[in-house]
């Protein structure tokens, strides 16, 4: 038997006004896998992502038809609550976005806002939420300092601890290594790999090497299609679409 | 083109000189021996060095690749299928300098009709059409010509897997010829691996081009194919 499928997209269309920006997107993700959507830039693949925890809202003009499934339900149905979504798919972006705060304070953020007052609580989910971001033993004797004083690739490592504090199943990542060094990238893509083990990753990267290192599925898109979707070790060896081989080996276009 | 494409294409012509060498010195090998020619065993011989430094070359350049382009699908499969066409030329380089080596050593003519026995010429004249016809599926990228090689290599076997009997036979008929009964043998034994090399090269060219691997498969079907017979 397979694994539990965490997210799916079932003939799903996304449209900016009149500019239809997915089409017909029909794709399964496995629970604690890493799924890493790979395209040229304007394929959709962000939209895409963003999708799953509903962050094109906002977006005006924006609309879709079709459905997002997370654990089999259905997440633009009208009785569902944003903001309970978000607690379940946190996200972490392509630039570090740290409050202007400790770091502390920006751990328990999520928590604090969900109305999480208690000082042990808190503090345990700081210590564990740091940890698993492995970023801890780098903090914990500052915890109080400015997450603004951290460097881009700690900084980005905060954010994912933020991410992880409110207990989330799913972690969408855009980019999330694109703007820091080798070694920052190093680390946080070898959180990825830890990370896996008990959340549902997707990420966004532009890093085909990247993909292939910490992603056990990859996606394919291409103007708004999914062009191939499959194990990670099959795109990067023998992709069967030629427009996947074109993009994978670089000679797109 | 990318920068990819032009190291890869450096590659692949470097695998081409390579080939060329290696065609030389076996087709060389072959007249040496039917002519007893010693000059042309050494010329042969002394190429072996020339074929070393194409191996270590050709490693170093699927090295680099691998280090500084992380090439994949495709061009990784290019880079991968290369590594081992490129032992298996050497090999086949080391054959044909083997067989000189006997050609040297021994400055005298084969039996004729110890060679008419064993098929011995019409095995390596195979081999040697193997050879060039795997170099042709290669560089036009034919599967099925590579394809078809792989089943010519059963001849070969065939030849190889009869030639102790009948030497063993001649032998007996005529004792004196031991020593040439033997660097004959000997030399059935390389060509035969030689047909091996040519099947692997055929592989790797399937390998690539196709992304199947069919290695076991077809050894396992070769060797059910020779019980049967």
């Amino acid at each position: 038997m397979g694994k539990k499928i965490k997210l799916e997209a079932i003939d799903l269309d996304a449209y900016y006004g009149d500019f239809h920006a997915l089409k017909g997107i029909n794709i399964a993700m496995e629970e604690k896998a890493v799924t890493a959507f790979i395209g040229p830039s304007g394929c959709g693949k962000s939209t895409f992502l963003r999708t799953f925890n509903r962050m094109n809202d906002y977006i005006e003009g924006f609309r879709v038809d079709g459905q997002i499934l997370l654990d089999n339900k259905d997440i633009y149905q009208k009785n569902v609550r944003v903001d309970e979504l978000r607690k379940e798919v946190g996200m972490v972006f392509q630039k570090p976005n740290p409050f202007p705060k400790s770091i502390y304070e920006n751990v328990v953020y999520g928590l604090k806002i969900q109305g999480v007052k208690k000082k042990s609580v808190l503090d345990e989910a700081a210590e564990t939420s740091l940890k698993r971001a492995a970023l801890w033993d780098e903090v914990k004797d500052k915890l109080n300092k400015s997450a603004l004083a951290l460097s881009g690739g700690q900084q980005q490592r905060l954010c994912i601890a933020r991410a992880l504090a409110i207990s989330p199943s799913v972690l969408l990542m855009d980019e999330p290594a694109s703007a820091l060094d080798p070694i920052s990238t190093a680390k946080v893509e070898e959180l990825i790999y830890e990370l896996k083990n008990d959340y549902t990753i997707v990420i966004v990267t532009h890093n085909m090497q990247q993909a292939g290192r910490v992603s056990d599925y990859t996606a394919f898109f291409y103007m708004g299609e999914l062009v191939e979707f499959n194990k990670t070790k099959t795109m990067f060896t023998s992709p069967k679409n030629e427009r996947t081989q074109n993009y994978i080996t670089g000679r797109f276009g | 083109m990318s920068h990819i494409d032009l190291e890869l294409d450096r590659l692949k012509v470097k695998l081409m000189e390579m080939w060329d060498l290696v065609e030389y010195q076996l087709q060389s090998g072959r007249e040496a021996m039917i002519s007893a020619d010693t000059e042309l065993a050494r010329k042969v011989l002394k190429l072996g060095k020339k074929v070393n430094n194409f191996d270590v070359k050709i490693d170093r350049m699927c090295e680099n690749l691998l280090a500084l382009y992380t090439p994949v699908a495709v061009d990784l499969r290019l880079v991968l299928a290369t590594l081992k066409i490129n032992a298996n030329l050497e090999r086949i380089g080391d054959t044909a300098e083997g067989i000189s080596m006997f050609v040297k050593n021994r400055e005298k003519l084969f039996n004729p009709e110890m060679l008419e026995l064993t098929k011995a010429i019409k095995m390596f004249d195979e081999a040697l059409s193997m050879f060039h016809e795997c170099r042709i599926a290669y560089k036009t990228n034919n599967t099925e010509h590579a394809l078809a090689l792989i089943k010519r290599d059963k001849m070969l076997n065939k030849i190889y897997r009869k030639s102790d009997k009948i030497i063993a036979e001649y032998l007996r008929k005529n004792p004196d010829s031991i020593e040439e009964g033997l660097a004959l043998f000997s030399i059935i034994k390389k060509l035969e691996r030689v047909g091996d090399q040519i099947t692997n090269i055929a592989e790797e060219i399937i390998f690539y081009q196709d992304a199947k691997v069919i290695k076991h498969k077809s050894k396992k079907k070769d060797k059910n194919n020779g019980k049967d017979k």
